[in-house]
């Protein structure tokens, strides 16, 4: 993985001591609450409803152990003992004092960490496909380019008062499991006459209008990336609007503009860009490439004790069914660890947990972790053999849930518990979707099934991408919880469509059992996911089971 | 501006302070020199070395609240940390100010902290002359322990001099004393010795370039032995010295409604007297009749500080060729600066109110330029 240089290292410091000053003239009065809050944002402190909260990047979601444990020591020193996992492949830590996080910047600068551009209206965090280097179906690691990315955007002197936020995802394989075409610019790496490039859409986005990415370019060769990507900022921060926070999304002007008027202002923007750089991140970029070399994997261990274990444990082969995906070489497995127990907040936590993931993938997964944007703990390269030992492990400290890609890895904000903009909360739907599922013991028999809660129109749990959506409105002061249906957030990309009036938040968990009960009833075999079975069918009888007549006529 | 032009040039002030307190007492110099208008704010800048703890005790029986600025190198001897604590404790200081390079600048130009064995004058200007000069910035005058007795670089000195490396005055209470008087007035008031003094080091620097004095010997002769080097760059006398960054300009003090033109060098008063041509944040540059290129002076309007169009038109007119002036004008923050200027913009004008709020100290540490991703990565600004 990459490995902070000295130049990192003194940025992130000068950073971490910028702000501690800025900090400062907040409180002598020379910058005022309205100056201050671009640099604290732009510096990953947000106000929240309770406290400051501090979003800490995982850039493209890759963490190494050590880094691990810093944020352990962080949750325990600074915080109440747990982090959050986010969608946007970051930690946020809920409770930190004002005071206290220059101190936090600055451990975190120790290990090569930061939370720069992590909100405010900058270039954020860029993500990528948390199975980089590991996937069997990748083209290449898409890492390299983020990390590229990453420094270019990074103080990018043009870019830091932009109209609005600005996302950027790259994935490096066909299926794309970095949900590239609901960012600003989507990467998909494409390959053209053994040359590699990407395929750039622009203009995605999820939020109160959530829009699917359009093609701007379908080839961007590699050496081009950064002068192109400029060249689309460039014209953003001309052409965004500035009128209406809610208009200000490059998506916004994409749609208002069309996508073959924006392609012209980048075309153009490009060829004022593409002479500026003089081809040194060609030389960066290989010198980044070089770290993200593939681990040594052992050949010729046996992976018997992996089979063994299927065959004896049935809590282990259900893990493994789940869990696992399909790695390069055929002994290893990437193996996703669920944050999402039954009845526990997605995406949380605690110092233990983290220590112990550390310790784990020290032990026997390269030092490798990653951070998935679905708020999963990824180990990318673990020998089948060594996979019971680390289930037993994991399971002893509450991380050994079977249920990935199933009905309770829900997708969830903070919500009303915590965020200030919420309008409902999510977490405990969340909570009780799961533990009802886990009630009826049905989770493996639905088999794939995405559900994706948000606590306000912003949909910062993804809810327009999840195969069934939950949207929490607040109605005359009462929570309300709208349900959409047919959203998919791969390569497939839709946007999921409102199946009808809300539900208060005593009615919506037997609605979503009444509709997952009504999925079963109809999909033609259990190898039929939901999401095939809505295509197929279309919303009609989904919507009858939501809906059932005898309320109707009431 | 008119205030200042009333106020008489620095070496005539010099020259009359001198004159003025020609028979005094060091400890008469102290007392008021802390409360003499001319020398506005004062600091003393202690390096808790052999002889500081004479002078030290002075001001602690004057106003203990003075600021007393120690620099830490991060090289010294262990024992002057500790005999700096001790000190400032007994004698009750209550505003001692650790001086420090930055992180940054450590990192950038002294990672392995060898500096000082390939090129001393830059670790002194490193780890002293550039965090003093920046401490000191919110000063007009500075105490300094120096006697004429320490070396021949000093045997001239007065109690007052103009600091070349800014617009500040310093004080030399000391200067007159011999070193029977440092040794006298340590011994009659009981006050605490550096360890290192008794073992043969009577001038304490930084643990790599000081080294013991023989019997005989110039007392500073242990400072940077077998080196021409005799200062650290802090001091210096009748100007042989130039490594100190250029003087900082005189402090320009806005009327009410007069704009404050930033720059590099600090703040000044609006200089542009030809044609403006004034850009608003959403001008179209792509505009035929748009006539750029016949300017002399362009000055683009930040409505507001969250609004980043500037950046982007700065950059394309320097990108398309564009040699003059360029301003940013309006509410421009001093956090922004070096985007401005990053961007291609030459300064930025604000209103006296602003300049107020945020003097010219916020927008100087805002522009000590961070490492560049972008130059790293070869990308050109125009």
């Amino acid at each position: 993985m990459y490995h902070h240089s000295e130049f990192d290292r003194a940025f992130v410091i000068d950073r971490a001591e910028r702000f501690r000053d800025q900090v400062n003239r907040r409180i002598s009065g020379a910058l005022t609450e309205e100056e201050f809050r671009p640099l604290r944002l732009m510096n990953g402190v947000y106000l929240q409803l309770h406290a400051y909260m501090l979003r800490i990047a995982i850039p493209y979601g890759t963490i190494s152990p050590d880094q691990m444990r810093r944020l352990a020591h962080i949750a325990d020193r600074w915080d109440k003992g747990y982090g959050h996992f986010t969608t946007r492949q970051n930690i946020q830590f809920n409770w930190p004092k004002l005071v206290d996080i220059p101190d936090m910047l600055d451990s975190l600068a120790e290990v090569g960490m930061h939370a720069i551009q992590t909100s405010g209206n900058t270039i954020r965090n860029v993500t990528a496909d948390h199975f980089s280097g590991a996937a069997a179906d990748e083209i290449a690691d898409p890492r390299p380019y983020a990390e590229l990315i990453r420094q270019w955007s990074t103080d990018h002197p043009e870019f830091q008062f932009l109209p609005r936020k600005f996302k950027i995802a790259v994935s490096g394989s066909p299926n794309d499991r970095a949900v590239v075409k609901s960012h600003d610019i989507g990467l998909r790496m494409v390959r053209r006459d053994d040359q590699i490039g990407f395929e750039v859409s622009v203009g995605g986005g999820l939020g109160r209008t959530p829009l699917v990415g359009k093609v701007v370019n379908e080839f961007v060769p590699t050496t081009d990336l950064l002068p192109y990507l400029e060249a689309i900022l460039s014209a953003y921060n001309t052409v965004g609007r500035r009128d209406n926070k809610y208009k200000a999304r490059l998506k916004i002007a994409v749609q208002e503009l069309g996508i073959d008027h924006i392609r012209e202002l980048v075309e153009a923007r490009f060829a004022e860009t593409r002479p500026m750089f003089d081809g040194s991140d060609q030389a960066v970029l290989a010198e980044i490439a070089k770290q993200f070399a593939q681990p040594e994997l052992v050949e010729g261990r046996s992976t018997a004790a992996y089979d063994a274990a299927r065959d004896a444990d049935p809590v282990f082969r259900s893990w493994a069914d789940t869990n696992l995906h399909d790695h390069k070489n055929p002994d290893y497995a990437i193996v996703t660890v669920s944050t999402k127990k039954h009845g526990a907040t997605p995406g949380d936590a605690t110092s233990d947990q983290m220590r112990l993931l550390a310790d784990i993938a020290e032990e026997y997964g390269q030092g490798d972790l990653r951070i998935s944007h679905e708020q999963n703990v990824v180990m990318p390269h673990i020998h089948r053999a060594d996979l019971p030992a680390i289930h037993a492990k994991l399971r002893e400290a509450g991380l050994g849930t079977a249920n990935i890609g199933l009905v309770s890895d829900i997708i969830a904000c903070p919500g009303l518990d915590y965020c200030a903009l919420a309008t409902a909360r999510s977490i405990p739907i969340a909570q009780q979707i799961a533990t009802r599922f886990d009630e009826l013991k049905l989770e493996h028999e639905i088999g794939e099934l995405k559900i994706k809660i948000s606590g306000c129109i912003n949909a910062c749990g993804h809810h327009h991408v999840g195969h069934i959506g939950i949207l929490g409105l607040d109605r005359a002061g009462v929570e309300n919880y709208q349900v959409t249906l047919g959203g998919d957030g791969t390569e497939t990309m839709s946007v999921g469509e409102r199946a009808g009036p809300g539900f208060s938040k005593d009615e919506i968990i037997p609605a979503i059992e009444r509709l997952v009960q009504g999925y079963l009833a109809i999909r033609e075999d259990e190898d039929e996911t939901f999401l095939q079975a809505y295509r197929r069918l279309g919303p009609a009888p989904f919507k009858a089971a939501l809906y059932p007549a005898e309320e109707k006529a009431a | 501006m008119a205030q200042l032009q009333t106020i008489p040039t620095r070496p005539a002030r010099v020259a009359a302070l001198n004159r003025r307190y020609r028979h005094r007492a060091a400890i008469q110099v102290l007392r008021e020199a802390l409360s003499d208008p001319e020398l506005g704010r004062v600091a003393m800048v202690s390096s808790f070395g052999a002889d500081s703890v004479a002078l030290l005790h002075m001001i602690s029986l004057i106003d203990r609240t003075t600021p007393v600025l120690f620099i830490d190198t991060q090289m010294l001897f262990p024992e002057t940390l500790t005999y700096q604590a001790e000190v400032a404790a007994k004698l009750g200081l209550t505003d001692v100010r650790t001086i420090r390079a930055t992180p940054a600048a450590i990192a950038a130009a002294d990672p392995d902290g060898d500096l000082n064995q390939t090129n001393p004058d830059a670790c002194c200007d490193l780890r002293k002359t550039v965090p003093l000069n920046r401490a000191l910035s919110s000063f007009d005058s500075w105490i300094t322990g120096r006697k004429r007795f320490q070396g021949a670089t000093r045997s001239e000195m007065e109690f007052f001099e103009e600091d070349p490396a800014g617009d500040r005055i310093k004080i030399n209470p000391l200067a007159h004393w011999t070193a029977r008087d440092v040794a006298d007035y340590i011994a009659n008031n009981r006050l605490p010795r550096h360890p290192l003094v008794s073992k043969g080091y009577p001038s304490i620097g930084c643990m790599p370039c000081t080294s013991p004095v023989k019997e005989g010997e110039d007392p500073r002769a242990g400072r940077w032995r077998g080196q021409d080097k005799t200062e650290c760059g802090i001091h210096f006398v009748n100007g042989k010295m130039q490594r100190i960054p250029p003087a900082a300009p005189a402090p320009f003090v806005p009327a009410d409604g007069q704009p404050v033109i930033v720059r590099d060098s600090g703040f000044g008063p609006e200089d542009w007297t030809g044609p403006i041509l004034d850009l608003a944040s959403d001008a179209d540059l792509d505009d035929p009749d748009l006539r750029v290129g016949d300017a002399t002076m362009i000055r683009i309007a930040f409505p507001s500080f969250t609004d980043g169009r500037g950046f982007t038109l700065a950059r394309r007119l320097r990108v398309a060729g564009y040699k003059g002036r360029l301003r940013a004008t309006g509410y421009v923050i001093a956090d922004q600066l070096p985007m401005a200027r990053r961007s291609g913009f030459d300064e930025v004008e604000i209103d006296a109110d602003l300049a107020r709020r945020q003097p010219w100290p916020h927008w100087r540490d805002a522009a000590d330029a961070a490492p560049s991703y972008l130059k790293k990565l070869g990308r050109r600004a125009s």
